[in-house]
């Protein structure tokens, strides 16, 4: 039973800034997700907290315990890295029951132990094999075993489904969910992937260069998101971001105008998802007329993308639709479904 | 499967095998040909004729030979010494528990070697005294075969009092280098501080000193060394010119940079993850170094050792300068034998001072061959 607290956590290495003024409650039991490009500092944060980097300002509170300079050994968190990180010259068992060995756990309940972490992951019949023996998501198994089998307060994964091919990447996903729900612990998910993220997370934090770009549950960050960067590092495809004018409630681009805004004079980014905008009926309709640049069928639809100034603009079309590149078309935009987002600093207006 | 892809021309095929042996043969002659020499008498030793001295009619002539069945019955023994070896001690050490195996192979090692001298040098001689008179033609002596000179050497001459000298202070470079090399290895690969840095270049300086300069920085020092340590050790202070401790700390001053260097690139080939997992599952920074690291750090450490065995038991300068007699090691003690007074038998008996000391160092690497070529990291991270 653990709520994490990270207060003005930052981390400097001499002039460079890796994580700045990083605060947050973290609820017991929460699945807690840190999104961001590479770079960003989320595993820099995800370190801080095992105490494998140590913390150049701000506190971290495990419990109601100060954990800055603890060990990380003491601080009763369990890991699961992106390489996984196995011991290579113990089995699979051996591996399991590591932590139960070093801290000393009483030795006749091991066994026990250590099965049930290698029923929970369906590893029972790998356990005398060496991980070298192990296919790819077998290993990540052992991993989550290894960290499962003690019962931490709380689960540090690290890119945990990276390494694996994007079959085993769903799959494996569903059985963290499934176990962390299970076992009812703090857990902080590291990714680089908004998929993961949307599906997993109670909460995602969202980071970019050291900072904290918006903290919200999935719903909130996809339809609300707190500026241009975190719009466009969510969904998929990436919601579509437009430099131009706004007049007199209109915003203009390049064979772009949009009425009905109810926003000041001046630059703004204009942004919506493909998913929320549709072709016209009639050109009279279209907020957006241009030609398509490239047309791409994904199955259960059809996305079509033009060019608007420098930037892409796609918009999901019913699957039957057909044209020829460079035919033009309508795109119906109506101003309730924009996101209009300051055009420098790019925080939302 | 020989696909066209695959084939060779014969040309090609018979240029590659002819360069294979002639460089065979070139690196090979010199250990033969004193191992042959070793065992003939000083005339045949030294005959002009190449025939004579591979078959010895003056050892012959003096009564001791080697009949064809006792080639055979010799090789036949050795053979199936080492297969039955081979096959049997890995299973039967693997049944003791992992903790005390090491006493296993100790023992092993000491039953093997004990058995092997019993039958090659009591029980073969015996059974040929009865079967060579009964085997005919296959059973006279037709090579010249004596083992007199080894028994010169290693009884009469003391060698084994340079053996044992040797094995001093081979094992005293191989451990203060090891356990110095590993330590500061690793903290060096895991450190990725300027200073570390600048500790490795330093290292690397020392290493590139003639290996004279250190004995004459130490000399004085080691002369002197029973006044210099008096206030600590009172009377016990000893004077260690001449000692193996002398030699060892040079030997170590000469060898450590190179094992440091060598093991810090080991440790860089596992991953720092290993230590970090270990330590979030519940190990300290060091009991994360021995059960985690060290397993894995094997083969590094026994190529290592190997190489530091190698320097301490080959090195001659340091060690004719610094020994006094009765601490003489091998090697200085074979280049004493030769000198412009010494006779053909002398020089016979040194060839077969220079035969044994090569055989410790074919055991060792036969015995750690494969830990020195195996990658035990292999599948500690992603594949």
């Amino acid at each position: 039973m653990a709520e994490i607290q990270l207060r003005n956590l930052q981390k400097r290495w001499g002039d460079f800034v890796g994580v700045e003024g990083f605060d947050l409650t973290i609820a017991d039991r929460e699945f807690l997700v840190l999104l961001g490009p590479s770079g960003c500092g989320k595993t820099t944060t995800m370190r801080m907290i095992a105490g494998l980097e140590e913390v150049s300002g701000g506190e971290i509170r495990i419990g109601d315990r100060v954990v800055n300079d603890l060990e990380p050994k003491d601080r009763d968190v369990s890991m699961v890295f992106q390489s996984y990180a196995l011991y290579p010259n113990m089995t699979v068992y051996e591996n399991i029951r590591f932590p139960l060995k070093v801290r000393g756990v009483d030795p006749a309940s091991h066994d026990e132990k250590v099965m049930r972490a290698a029923d929970m992951v369906e590893l029972r019949e790998f356990l005398h094999r060496r991980p070298a023996e192990l296919s790819g998501g077998q290993r990540q198994r052992v991993a989550l075993a290894r960290a499962i089998v003690r019962q931490p307060n709380v689960f540090l994964m690290d890119e945990p489904l990276s390494n694996l091919d994007a079959k085993l990447r769903v799959s494996t996903r569903a059985q963290i969910k499934n176990l962390t729900h299970d076992l009812k612990v703090t857990t902080i998910y590291v990714t680089h992937d908004q998929i993961e993220a949307m599906t997993l997370a109670d909460r995602v934090v969202v980071m970019r260069k050291g900072k904290v770009q918006q903290v919200g549950t999935p719903t909130e960050i996809y339809d609300r998101p707190a500026n241009a960067f975190v719009a466009s590092f969510i969904g998929s495809p990436a919601m579509n971001l437009i430099d131009g004018q706004v007049a007199e409630g209109t915003f203009t681009a390049d064979g772009t105008a949009i009425s009905g805004l109810d926003l000041p004079d001046g630059p703004l980014t204009l942004g919506f998802r493909a998913e929320d905008a549709r072709l016209a009926e009639f050109a009279t309709q279209a907020e957006i007329t241009a030609p398509i640049y490239t047309i791409e069928l994904l199955g259960d639809a059809v996305m079509i993308s033009v060019r608007i100034g420098g930037a892409l603009v796609s918009v999901k079309a019913d699957k039957s639709f057909r044209a020829e590149i460079g035919t033009p078309v309508s795109i119906h935009v109506p101003a309730r479904i924009c996101h209009p987002f300051d055009a420098d600093t790019g925080e939302r207006v | 499967m020989a696909t066209a892809l695959a084939r060779q021309p014969v040309s090609l095929k018979l240029l590659s095998s002819g360069f294979l042996a002639l460089w065979c043969l070139v690196a090979a002659f010199p250990i033969l040909w004193i191992a042959v020499m070793s065992v003939k008498s000083p005339v045949d030793a030294f005959d002009d004729r190449f025939w004579n001295v591979v078959t010895g009619p003056a050892t012959l002539a003096n009564g001791s030979g080697v009949s064809v069945l006792g080639i055979a019955l010799y090789l036949a023994a050795c053979w199936g010494m080492v297969r039955l070896v081979a096959r049997q001690m890995p299973s039967l050490i693997g049944q003791i528990p992992p903790r005390r195996r090491w006493i296993g192979w100790v023992l092993g090692a000491a039953v093997v070697t004990l058995g092997a001298a019993l039958v090659l040098f009591v029980l073969l001689p015996t059974l040929l005294a009865v079967l060579n008179p009964l085997a005919g033609p296959l059973g006279r002596d037709v090579f010249g075969f004596t083992t007199e000179h080894y028994r010169t050497v290693w009884i009469e001459r003391g060698f084994l009092r340079n053996f044992q000298n040797s094995m001093i202070v081979t094992c005293g470079v191989v451990l203060v280098s090891l356990t110095v090399g590993t330590l500061a290895g690793y903290g060096l690969a895991r450190s990725g501080s300027t200073l570390a840095f600048w500790i490795l270049i330093i290292a690397l300086v020392f290493r590139a000193l003639p290996h004279s300069v250190l004995v004459a920085g130490y000399l004085p020092v080691f002369i002197n060394s029973a006044e210099i340590l008096r206030p600590i050790l009172g009377d016990a202070a000893p004077t260690l010119y001449g000692k193996p401790l002398a030699v060892i700390a040079v030997l170590v001053a000469i060898n450590q940079p190179f094992t440091i260097w060598m093991l810090r690139s080991f440790f860089q080939n596992i991953p720092a993850d290993l230590d970090e997992a270990a330590r979030v599952d519940g190990c300290t920074h060091f009991q994360a170094f021995r059960r985690v690291i060290m397993p894995v750090m094997w083969p590094g450490v026994i190529t290592t050792g190997l190489f530091s065995f190698l320097l301490g038991y080959n090195d001659f300068l340091v060690t004719s300068l610094l020994l006094d007699a009765q601490n003489q090691t091998m090697v200085p003690a074979i280049a004493g034998m030769f000198n412009r007074e010494t006779t053909t038998t002398d020089q016979v008996v040194a060839v077969a001072a220079a035969v044994s000391i090569t055989a410790p160092l074919f055991i060792l690497v036969m015995v750690f061959q494969r830990q020195i070529v195996s990658g035990l990291t292999a599948g500690a991270v992603k594949g």
